[in-house]
C-alpha cells in the first residue's frame, strides 16, 4: 500500500521553504511533486519600479550566496543597453569576485552536506573555511553578502594590494587541499554515504535542461566560463570537471574539484592584474531601447537576464531572471523515484538548492 | 549551411536571424512554436527560458524562447494576439515551470496541457494577470 510523506515546507534539510510530496511503499519513494513559491517576493516586477542604481542593489538581493553574480549578471545586460565596456581591470576583478563567491558557495554547500552525512566535525572545518573566504571578500569589498560591486561599466572598488589576497587565497588553497578536498574524494564516510544514490541519468539531465554542477556531474560538459566566454575568462587556464555517474557522489566530486579549479583561476587573476581603471568613469547613460540578454555562470549553473528599456525611461521596462535553480529543481523528482526515504534529504540538498533565487 | 540556415530550413521559414543583444533572433508566427520546440531538441539545443512581455494598450503579448546551441544563444520571439499559446511541455520537459510561471502571472493559457496547483502562489485562482491584479488594487488604495 501505497502512502504520501510530506517533507517541508519546513525542511529538515534546509534553512529555506519548500515542499516535496513523496509517494512511498514501505522505505521506497515511488514519486514526487515539488511545490515553490511559499516565499514569491515579486522582484522581477519591482525592479519596474527603480532606477538603473536602485535596481542593481535590489538585483543583489535576489540571492544572499551568489549576490554577485546576480548584479554581474544584470550589469553585464545594461552595458548592452548602453554601448559600455568595462576596462580590463574590471573584468579580472569581476573574475576574482565571481571565483571567491564560487568557492563561498561550494564550501557552504560541503558544510551542510557533511552535516546530513552525519559527518558533523567536517561540517565545522567547511565553516571554518568559509569565514576565511568570506574575510577575503570583505578585504575586497568592504562587505560580507552583498558586496556592492557591480555597477555599469566596471566595478566599484579597486584591488589595491593583489599580493596580499593571493597570499590569502594560496594559505586557504592550502588548507582546503588538506582537508575537504581528501576527505570528499577519498574518505569513505562520504562514499558510502553518497555513491548510487539520488540518480540522475544523462538523458533526464538533457530533457530537464539542468545547468551547472548538477549537469557536469551527470556527464554533461557545459559551463558557460568556456562555451560564452565573458569578463576574463578567455585569458584564464582551467579545467572544467565532468563526471559521468550522476549520483550524490558525482556531485560532491565536481564541486570538490570546481573549488581547486576555481583556486587556480583566481591565482592567477590575482598575478595577472592589469593596470588601468576598474570603471568607465560614466555615471549618467543613455539607455537604448530594445532588450539586452547576458548569461554568467554562478556556482549553482547558469544564471540569465534578458533587461528591456525604453529610450529616455528612468526605469527599466522589464527584468527576467532565469535562476539556476530554477532549472535544476525540477529534476528532483527523477533523482528521488526509486530511492530509500531517508536518502532523500541528501538527494535534495546535493543540488545545492537556493529557494530564495527560485521564489525571486 | 550555417547552423542558422539549417534552422531556417527545417522551420521553412525565409525570415532572416538578427543579432542583437546577445541573442541570435528570429522572429515567427506564434503557430510554429512547437515546430521550433521539435528543431532544437532534433539539433540538441538546451531550452532555457521563456520572457513574457505585456504589450502598450491592448496589442497583447510578446513571448521569447530562449535555447542554447554550443554556448550560442538563441531567441524565437512569437507575437501573441490573443491570451493562449501551445504548450511544448511534452516536447521540453523544461519547460514545465516557466509555462506555469507565466500562466500564473501574465494569465497567458499555454494549450495542450494540464496545470498543476499553483507554483508561485498560494489559493486558487488560476491565470490571473497579476501586473492587472496589483493595478487595480493600488487604485483601490
Amino acid at each position: 500500500m501505497s502512502y504520501k510523506i510530506p517533507m517541508g515546507p519546513y525542511h529538515p534539510a534546509l534553512e529555506e521553504p519548500y515542499k516535496l510530496d513523496m509517494i512511498c511503499e514501505g522505505e521506497t519513494v515511488l514519486d514526487a511533486k515539488l511545490h515553490i513559491g511559499f516565499n514569491f517576493r515579486g522582484i522581477e516586477h519591482l525592479a519596474e519600479t527603480r532606477n538603473h542604481i536602485q535596481a542593481i542593489a535590489l538585483m543583489e538581493r535576489v540571492c544572499g550566496i551568489c549576490s554577485f553574480i546576480h548584479t554581474l549578471t544584470f550589469c553585464r545586460a545594461m552595458e548592452g543597453l548602453t554601448d559600455q565596456t568595462p576596462p580590463p581591470r574590471a573584468q579580472y576583478i569581476r573574475v576574482i569576485m565571481a571565483e571567491l563567491e564560487r568557492l563561498h558557495s561550494h564550501v557552504l554547500w560541503a558544510g551542510i552536506a557533511a552535516k546530513l552525512m552525519g559527518f558533523k566535525t567536517m561540517f565545522m572545518t567547511c565553516f571554518e573555511i568559509r569565514e576565511k573566504i568570506m574575510d577575503i571578500l570583505a578585504a575586497i569589498s568592504g562587505n560580507r553578502v552583498n558586496y556592492s560591486m557591480n555597477r555599469i561599466g566596471g566595478v566599484n572598488r579597486d584591488i589595491t594590494d593583489p599580493q596580499s589576497i593571493l597570499k590569502m587565497v594560496e594559505k586557504l588553497e592550502s588548507e582546503m587541499a588538506h582537508t575537504v578536498i581528501p576527505i570528499f574524494t577519498t574518505s569513505r564516510t562520504a562514499r558510502s554515504r553518497c555513491a548510487g544514490i539520488g540518480v540522475l541519468t544523462k538523458e533526464h539531465a538533457i530533457s530537464c535542461a539542468v545547468v551547472g554542477p548538477v549537469a557536469r556531474a551527470s556527464g554533461l560538459p557545459q559551463d558557460l566560463r568556456k562555451d560564452a566566454p565573458y569578463a576574463a575568462y578567455p585569458e584564464m587556464e582551467f579545467d572544467v570537471p565532468v563526471v559521468p555517474d550522476g549520483d550524490v557522489r558525482a556531485r560532491l566530486l565536481v564541486r570538490a574539484l570546481e573549488i581547486m579549479e576555481s583556486c587556480k583561476i583566481l591565482r592567477q587573476a590575482l598575478s595577472k592584474l592589469p593596470p588601468g581603471e576598474f570603471h568607465t568613469g560614466d555615471d549618467k547613460f543613455n539607455f537604448i531601447t530594445g532588450t539586452s540578454t547576458a548569461r554568467v555562470e554562478a556556482p549553482r549553473g547558469e544564471v540569465m537576464y534578458s533587461v528591456s528599456w525604453k529610450e529616455g525611461s528612468r526605469n527599466p521596462a522589464r527584468v527576467h531572471v532565469r535562476t539556476p535553480t530554477f532549472a535544476v529543481m525540477p529534476a528532483i523528482r527523477w533523482m528521488v523515484k526509486g530511492a530509500r526515504l531517508a536518502d532523500t534529504t541528501l538527494i535534495q540538498a546535493s543540488i545545492d538548492p537556493c529557494y530564495s533565487c527560485t521564489d525571486r | 549551411m550555417s547552423s542558422f540556415e539549417s534552422i531556417s530550413e527545417k522551420l521553412g521559414t525565409t525570415e532572416p536571424w538578427v543579432d542583437k543583444g546577445g541573442v541570435h533572433w528570429l522572429v515567427l508566427d506564434a503557430a510554429k512554436v512547437r515546430e521550433v520546440a521539435k528543431t532544437m531538441n532534433e539539433i540538441q539545443a538546451r531550452f532555457i527560458t521563456i520572457t513574457a512581455y505585456q504589450l502598450p494598450k491592448d496589442e497583447g503579448f510578446r513571448l521569447e524562447y530562449h535555447w542554447d546551441l554550443n554556448g550560442q544563444l538563441l531567441g524565437f520571439s512569437f507575437q501573441l494576439a490573443g491570451k493562449s499559446i501551445e504548450s511544448i511541455f511534452d516536447l521540453t520537459e523544461a519547460a514545465d515551470w516557466i509555462e506555469r510561471e507565466i500562466h500564473e502571472e501574465y494569465g497567458i493559457d499555454f494549450t495542450g496541457r494540464e496545470y498543476e496547483p499553483l507554483l508561485l502562489r498560494q489559493g486558487e485562482t488560476m491565470g490571473v494577470n497579476l501586473r492587472d491584479a496589483v493595478a487595480a488594487s493600488q487604485e483601490k488604495i
